[in-house]
């Protein structure tokens, strides 16, 4: 017997090492081709990045990409930025802020989406009975951005409002953002309504701030405390309903991708409001190294992930991949929209933005 | 055995282990600067760490002292705080946090005895304002216990919501719109304070008969429902102008730690914890994927603007302790007996001075003696000395108010043997007498000795005194300081016959004095 056992055993002890040596060699192989890209990214591109498919997608092009979020302003001024090898901001002008910060040339428009508001139907009902709000083609809701911001500066509150049935409560009438100093959402919105109040022209001269900057700041002061970056107010949205803020300025991405979602936060009393004009939001990413680069190429380029980016309820080249998307999951969303302004140079929001941070520091 | 096979079954075991190794997942343990109010997180501790492979090890913390160790760089990987907001913005450029991500919710409410809810038709009122709580507080019909808004976040986020409610302006609460004369009308009503959301629970349930109303978070006002602690069910109560809502954010501190942190919020943020912590604490969940349960009630929760403006926060809390709330008369019984020479005697005169206003951190401006507060000290030794009191009309650390504080402490000298409880008999007797001519303010006695009793009244006489005292003369709350050689448990017998309560000040005598402001 004990003779069988020890051939056996040795054939075993063969077998099993050979298998661990292929096992690990394999892995030693896989390891050696991916490159580990390490970024810093605006967080409402957070559940992008942890999307299996998105994960798998990435390693077969040889990357395994590991974010921090921020707020996307927050990118520029609060970070050591060669400790990462790439930023992925949202917004033209933070992604701007960056490549001066770290002096590159390089970068890559990955997607893009429109600003909207995250709202209820009570509360669009409301602003329609007040001329702020129109349903169009019966399908979704357009904010007349003009007139909102003409009862917002005469600081009205919801309770000024006639028909406001359901939400007669006394705070101001305001649309809830981000942090203006640190997140480019709030920049958008600042980009939107600059151009509003400078009689529908974008600010392009340091003489058109002045006699605009007091009602611009109060769109934010008034606020109070917000949040650094755009996930954490459409967290809010999701959880704590109309009583926290009844508008809320997000990417259309983050409400069609949450939508779209198995199991989804967003229930029948909620829509989504498009203000018009509105603004673009393009998300692009500057590589800081050559693993950077390659990731920036990868996902600009790559058909898998720009098609799973629509997945995720950004818009990109592929107009007809979006319009499929829209329609599997059933969201009322404009095809194109027509009335959509730039935002104003870098140099001209930044000026805009550090009047408001002076501000803040009760200069 | 032979000896190859020997060989080869050694391989094996070695292969096995090795194997085995490889997959045991390796424990982290991580420290976390927390919040007092987080101390129910602790039944759910273990399954953190079953689920994560991480253990929580927490360290527990008042309001502004957390701010303050955060921002003076203490040494912790996280920190998890009933709201982040404050920190933030102490924070500055300095940007300690560098991650954070909500984990639960909970509104801070006025709870209101049943039948006093009824009386006065407050039950499932919309149109109830925090004007209408004002008037009642102001009349003297409402009686709350509230916690110290310097010392607890329920207390500053029950300030902070109260104070913008009362200002009128829809906006974020600016220092042009604090309206003086509705907060005093207020905090006329604030019938008991404490240092923590926990204690003033616990001490809530035993003065319940003299009390009909509560602020705390919304779910320890559920609890106390839920588990039947009080004679009488509280109505919840959510005043139209809106509350202001608890976040509970986890905070990234020591940024070598993100990969444990993450896996740490995925889970917190997941619906099977959700679910459970929900059932459990009573906070609401923060993913839409967890339905709230039937236990919460469900009106319009107007969320409150939260101001963005440091002064105006500063100014309120110096407002309130100097201003709004009912003044107090404290009793400092100081050991000054022979053991207390040398560095003991000296920590206790830097303590008494640090409250004169030298204490410049975050939590020593606002735990300073207050304006309209009166002080009487008590040394002895073996026999009582005759009793100092002190007025402070001006808190301004140089003013003659203070400086006479100052050289008071340090004029005390030390001498004799220990004769506690005739020195605390003497307090009391002060006291009763004091607040029989003046009813309408705080009396409670602090008790700092660095030995045993070996002279005078005995402890159990003292435990008679207290036990003869006629029902209106009872609730004077004596604080005891654990300092020198002190026995704890006498002193923590002594802080409960008085319900009161212990602090140890044999680490930081300045600290203890500091924590006990909060229930002063």
């Amino acid at each position: 017997m004990r003779k069988l056992i020890a051939p056996l055993l040795t054939l075993l002890l063969v077998l099993g090492l050979g298998a661990g040596i292929y096992v690990s060699v394999n892995e030693q192989l896989a390891k050696q081709s991916t490159v580990k890209v390490r970024g810093l990214i605006g967080s409402e591109k957070e559940d992008f990045f942890r999307d299996p498919r998105v994960i798998e997608a990435l390693a077969k092009q040889g990357l395994a990409v590991e974010v921090e979020k921020a707020g996307s302003r927050q990118i520029a001024t609060q970070f050591k930025l060669k400790d990462y090898d790439f930023a992925f901001p949202s917004g033209a002008p933070a992604a701007e802020k960056i490549k001066r910060e770290a002096n590159v040339n390089k970068a890559y428009e990955v997607f893009f989406t429109p600003m909207a508001v995250a709202s209820w139907k009570l509360i669009a009902g409301i602003l329609e009975a007040n001329g702020i709000v129109s349903q169009r083609d019966g399908v979704y809701y357009i904010i007349d951005l003009t007139r909102l911001l003409q009862f917002v500066t005469a600081e009205k509150r919801w309770s000024d409002l006639s028909k406001n049935g359901g939400y007669n409560v006394k705070k101001s009438l305001l649309v809830g953002t981000t942090d203006v100093r640190q997140s480019n959402s709030a920049a958008m919105y600042l980009s939107l309504a600059s151009y509003i109040l400078n009689n529908n022209n974008i600010v392009d001269s340091a003489a058109q701030i002045g006699p605009i900057i007091q009602p611009l700041e109060s769109l934010f002061l008034r606020q109070g405390f917000v949040e650094n970056s755009s996930a954490a107010p459409f967290k809010d949205y999701l959880v704590m309903g109309p009583g926290k803020a009844p508008l809320v300025m997000i990417y259309e991405a983050q409400y069609l991708e949450e939508a779209s979602r198995a199991n989804s936060g967003v229930s029948d009393a909620m829509a989504l409001l498009y203000p018009e004009p509105t603004i673009f939001t393009k998300h692009i990413l500057v590589p800081f190294n050559d693993k950077g680069d390659r990731l920036g190429a990868a996902l600009a380029d790559d058909p898998e992930l720009q098609k799973l980016a629509i997945e995720h309820g950004f818009r990109n080249h592929d107009a007809a991949g979006f319009r499929d998307f829209v329609k599997s999951h059933n969201l009322a969303v404009p095809d194109t929209l027509v009335n959509v302004v730039e935002p104003p140079t870098f140099e001209m929001l930044e000026q805009m933005i550090v009047m408001i941070e002076q501000r803040y520091k009760g200069n | 055995m032979n000896t190859p096979l020997r060989f080869i079954l050694f391989i094996f075991a070695a292969l096995m282990l090795s194997g085995c190794d490889g997959q045991k997942n390796a424990n982290e343990s991580l420290t976390v600067l927390a919040g007092s109010e987080l101390k129910d997180m602790e039944p759910l501790l273990g399954d953190i760490e079953n689920k994560t492979g991480i253990k929580l090890q927490m360290t527990y913390s008042g309001t502004l002292d957390g701010a303050e160790k955060l921002i003076a760089g203490e040494p912790t990987d996280l920190a998890w705080f009933s709201h982040g907001k404050y920190i933030s913005l102490v924070q500055g450029d300095r940007n300690r946090i560098l991650a954070q991500e909500k984990t639960m919710l909970s509104p801070v409410l006025l709870g209101v005895k049943e039948s006093a809810a009824k009386a006065w038709g407050w039950s499932d009122n919309p149109n109830l304002t925090w004007r209408d709580i004002a008037a009642k507080a102001d009349s003297g019909e409402l009686r709350y216990a509230m916690a110290d808004p310097a010392s607890s976040n329920s207390g500053f986020t029950a300030l902070v919501g109260v104070a913008t409610a009362l200002s009128g302006s829809s906006d974020a609460l600016s220092i042009k719109d604090i309206d003086q004369a509705q907060l005093s009308g207020f905090f006329k009503g604030q019938q008991l304070s404490a240092g923590s959301s926990g204690w003033l629970t616990d001490a809530f349930v035993k003065e319940q008969a003299r009390l009909n109303g509560i602020i705390n978070y919304e779910s320890v006002l559920m609890a106390l429902n839920r588990d039947k602690r009080l004679d009488e069910q509280l109505v919840l109560i959510y005043p139209k102008e809106g509350i202001i809502t608890a976040d509970y954010p986890l905070m990234l501190i020591n940024g070598e730690k993100r990969e444990a942190y993450n896996k740490l919020v995925a889970y917190l943020t997941s619906p099977e914890f959700q679910q459970k912590m929900m059932e459990q604490t009573l906070r609401r969940p923060v993913i839409p994927q967890v339905k709230l349960s039937e236990d919460f009630a469900s009106p319009l929760l107007v969320e409150l603007a939260f101001p963005n403006d440091l002064a105006a926060i500063d100014k309120l809390l110096f407002a309130y302790e100097d201003k709004h709330r009912r003044s107090s008369h404290a009793y400092f019984v100081l050991d000054v007996s022979g053991s207390m020479a040398g560095a003991r005697m000296q920590s206790l005169q830097t303590a008494l001075k640090n409250l004169t206003g030298q204490d410049q951190t975050l939590s020593g401006r606002f735990s300073r003696f207050r304006s309209r507060e009166t002080l009487t000290f008590i040394p002895f030794d073996n026999q009582v000395y005759p009793a100092k009191t002190f007025t402070i009309n001006d808190p301004g650390s140089q003013s003659a108010d203070m400086q006479a504080v100052r050289q008071y402490a340090d004029s005390l000298q030390p001498l004799g043997s220990t004769g506690i409880y005739q020195a605390l008999q003497a307090a009391y007797r002060m006291a009763l007498e004091a607040r029989h001519k003046d009813p309408d303010r705080f009396y409670s006695i602090v008790l700092m000795t660095d030995g045993e009793n070996n002279a005078g009244l005995s402890e159990d006489g003292f435990a008679q005194f207290i036990a003869a005292l006629a029902p209106q003369d009872r609730g004077i709350k004596t604080f005891t300081i654990l300092f020198g050689d002190a026995s704890q448990e006498g002193m923590k017998q002594l802080a409960e016959i008085t319900e009161g309560r212990l602090f140890d000040g044999r680490e930081s005598l300045n600290q203890a004095f500091k924590t006990i402001r909060g229930y002063q």
